[in-house]
């Protein structure tokens, strides 16, 4: 299955990502593309990425935002992360400004065969750019409560209003604009416009300020404003009214893939410490060597490989149940994003006062990722909203689940072998599946009992027994986890509406949690044979499971810590070949200068004899 | 009354056949509203007799979303499959158990008896997987 010469990932869905770093090459080389050197001077000068942006235009990256039914490249999501995750793990600001052409995917759902045809050609033809204009100053994630309007007048409307703060608001050709077509419509007060900026007449409309921000600083963040401005009746998209329901469905897509962001940024938080750690010696050893900061970075590295299940496993479940995305993309964006905030904090106290400094250490790029990350979780739906979302959810998934039945087990069985098994194909992604609310259905969690009957099944000598216990032990763990809060659930009284209280969001938390877990398990199951011997051993597993155990409920009396040990062994492996880190660590661009890392190494592994 | 109705004019007995279908469907109306009333009574802790069937749902502090889910437990009340949008199209109790009567052909007899399901701690039984419900 390797493909001949160079090293290439068996999957072929990470292929594109592999191709995109040999062509950026190694970001610590000044003279590389997007080199971290110069993604931190256009930071300090808080300048737009331009030259960035039309490389990866030339690239002929925007063609994979384009599916292949409307005359561009895009055929996975799976593979849509990988490529997202090599741009951001060298500039977020660059990665998200390009990235707001997902936005596009409001016209692959929603469009007529004209809109599309004339979006896929503007992006195509003319290298363009889009925004989306939802947000408003005095509204905040209330959209429904927004106050620009579009009046019906003879062959179109007239637009009025502001939208704010919206990124590429002002370098940007087509704007999404969310107005108001009937204050008295409720839920469909609203419609969708895809409005082309070329066709407008400028006296009409005009761009607010740039809003200076605390990271992605080069971001074009500012708004627009619209002033009696004719838009024809061609560019609303879908009927009148629908516009909440398409933006809804429009941030199933874009929600669960922000997660990229937040994982391409903590590739890059842990390879620069964990470099630190390496080039480092205090005490007579490297600070890798020390047990804390080990123990720190080991720990990390577990974090990127349980949010890569959820993540991957999201990419390519929306091929296969996107009906049950209202549930699996508030997750995942609640969960990735935080989570990897959190990491990116933790290996800050490894890199000590350098994470600090906007220069010294990797030209200071460990600040400027952890300033630009903190907004992942926050933009597209911040992780209140995700999980009030998943709170009104709640008590369907309870009740969905306690009427499973052997017929719709193995339905769950099925969708699962072919969500979360790599190497096999999935559907071609079918936006018109989408619905605002999954009515209880989450096939991750909802399959955990057939994991562990799949678990039973494994036997060692394949597997070491002790891994293995543990795996079985910690799987049960989680769906008694997961029984307790239904049972709760089913019990409770239920609110409706925003006054939900603090423990519902605290109980919506461990969900996201419970289910990250299942994911990690799903993953190892369907994918041992294929992932190399590392994911295979499956002690990363234990080790994750574990630790997603103790966030949720740490009086759980759980089994000991496995030795990390081969953890350790593994990230160092991956550090020092340039691959991602990842249970998919594909090849990253070959990095020309390295401080120390084989001596490093070398000792480490003496130690462990 | 046999003898009435079989002297009756054939357009009698279509005033009359249609009489008996609007009484039908204003029970079928008359029983989603009452169910939706003491569903909603029962989530937001009102009493039933301060939800009018004529306001609509918004007005008590629902939103987007609580509408949709509110679709939900109507359709695992009623075992039919029911637009998610349903109260967005729909927005008041009145209005949507009229359409989903009048438009859905839901009918009495469509509707089961039982009260919903309530949410059941977790089965014992969930295929061949029934041994794992429960831990070690």
């Amino acid at each position: 299955m390797h493909p001949p010469e160079r090293s290439m990932h068996p999957l072929k869905q990470y292929w594109l990502a592999e191709e995109l770093e040999r062509d950026l090459g190694d970001p610590c080389n000044p003279e590389s593309v997007m080199s971290f050197k110069q993604v931190i001077e256009l930071d300090e000068l808080e300048a737009f990425p331009e030259a960035e942006l039309t490389w990866l235009y030339n690239w002929k990256l925007h063609h994979y935002y384009i599916p292949t039914n409307c005359g561009g490249e895009f055929t996975s999501f799976e593979e849509f992360i990988a490529f997202v995750r090599v741009m951001s793990r060298r500039d977020l600001t660059t990665s998200i400004s390009f990235t707001t052409l997902f936005w596009s995917f409001l016209t692959w759902m929603a469009g007529t065969d004209e809109q599309k045809q004339e979006l896929a050609q503007f992006m195509k033809d003319m290298s363009g750019a889009m925004c989306l204009s939802y947000s408003e100053r005095a509204h905040g994630s209330d959209l429904l409560a927004g106050d620009v309007t579009a009046t019906k007048v003879p062959g179109g409307y007239l637009l009025n209003g502001e939208k704010w703060p919206i990124n590429r608001a002002t370098i940007s050709g087509v704007t999404f604009v969310l107005a108001k077509t009937d204050a008295e419509a409720g839920s469909r007060s609203l419609s969708l416009f895809m409005v082309k900026k070329a066709e407008l007449d400028p006296a009409t409309y005009s761009n607010l300020p740039k809003i200076k921000t605390h990271g992605i600083r080069g971001s074009d963040m500012s708004g627009i404003r619209f002033d009696d401005c004719f838009i024809p009746e061609k560019m609303r998209l879908g009927k009148e009214g629908v516009g909440l329901e398409l933006a809804l469905k429009g941030f199933q897509i874009t929600r669960a893939l922000c997660a990229a962001f937040s994982q391409g940024a903590a590739d890059t938080a842990l390879r620069t410490t964990l470099k630190f750690t390496l080039g480092r010696q205090l005490y007579g050893k490297t600070v890798f060597d020390i047990p804390h900061p080990r123990r720190t970075l080991v720990d990390a590295f577990l974090d990127i490989l349980i949010c890569d299940c959820a993540n991957i496993g999201a990419g390519r479940g929306f091929h296969v149940v996107p009906e049950q995305f209202s549930v699996w993309s508030a997750v995942v964006k609640y969960f990735v994003t935080v989570t990897l905030e959190k990491m990116v904090q933790d290996v800050s106290v490894v890199l000590g006062a350098r994470y600090y400094m906007r220069e010294e250490h990797d030209f200071g790029i460990f600040q400027k990722v952890m300033r630009d990350n903190a907004i992942i979780s926050v933009f597209d739906g911040s992780s209140i909203v995700n999980l009030h979302s998943l709170i009104l959810q709640r008590r369907h998934l309870a009740k969905f689940r306690a009427r499973r039945d052997a017929q719709s087990m193995e339905a769950i069985a099925t969708r699962l072998q072919t969500t979360f098994t790599l190497d096999q194909p999935v559907p071609q992604f079918a936006p018109e599946r989408l619905e605002l609310f999954s009515r209880g259905a989450d096939d991750v969690l909802q399959g955990l009992e057939i994991a562990l009957e799949q678990l039973q099944a494994l036997e060692p000598p394949d597997l070491e027994p002790e891994v293995l216990e543990q795996i079985e032990a910690l799987t049960h763990a989680v769906l008694a986890e997961l029984n307790a809060q239904d049972d709760f659930l089913g019990t409770a009284a239920f609110e409706h509406g925003h006054d939900q209280s603090p423990e519902s969001f605290e109980l919506a938390k461990k969900y996201c949690t419970l289910h990250a877990a299942a994911a990690c398990v799903h993953m190892w199951l369907h994918n041992r044979k294929t992932l190399g011997e590392f994911f295979a051993n499956g002690r990363w597993l234990a080790l994750s499971l574990r630790r997603l155990l103790v966030a949720v409920n740490p009086a759980l009396d759980l089994p000991p810590r496995l030795d990390d040990e081969p953890l350790a062994q593994e990230l160092l492996r991956l550090y020092g070949e340039d691959r991602m880190f990842s249970i998919v660590p594909f090849q990253l661009a070959k990095s020309e200068v390295q401080e120390n890392p084989i001596h490093a190494i070398t000792e480490l592994q003496l130690q462990a004899q | 009354m046999q003898l009435q109705n079989s002297s009756s004019k054939p357009s009698d007995v279509l005033v009359q056949a249609d009489l008996a279908q609007e009484n039908s469907e204003a029970i079928a109306i008359e029983t989603i509203q009452t169910w939706i009333v003491n569903q909603l009574a029962k989530q937001l802790s009102l009493s039933a007799p301060s939800i009018k069937v004529e306001e609509p749902l918004t007005r008590y502090g629902l939103d987007s979303i609580d509408s949709v889910t509110i679709v939900g437990d109507m359709e695992d009340w009623l075992g039919v499959d029911l637009p998610s949008t349903l109260l967005w199209d729909y927005p008041t109790i009145q209005k949507a158990a009229t359409y989903l009567v009048q438009e859905m052909n839901i009918a009495p007899g469509a509707i089961a008896s039982e009260p919903e399901t309530p949410v059941q701690p977790t089965k014992e039984t969930v295929g061949k997987w029934s041994l794992w419900g429960r831990g070690k």
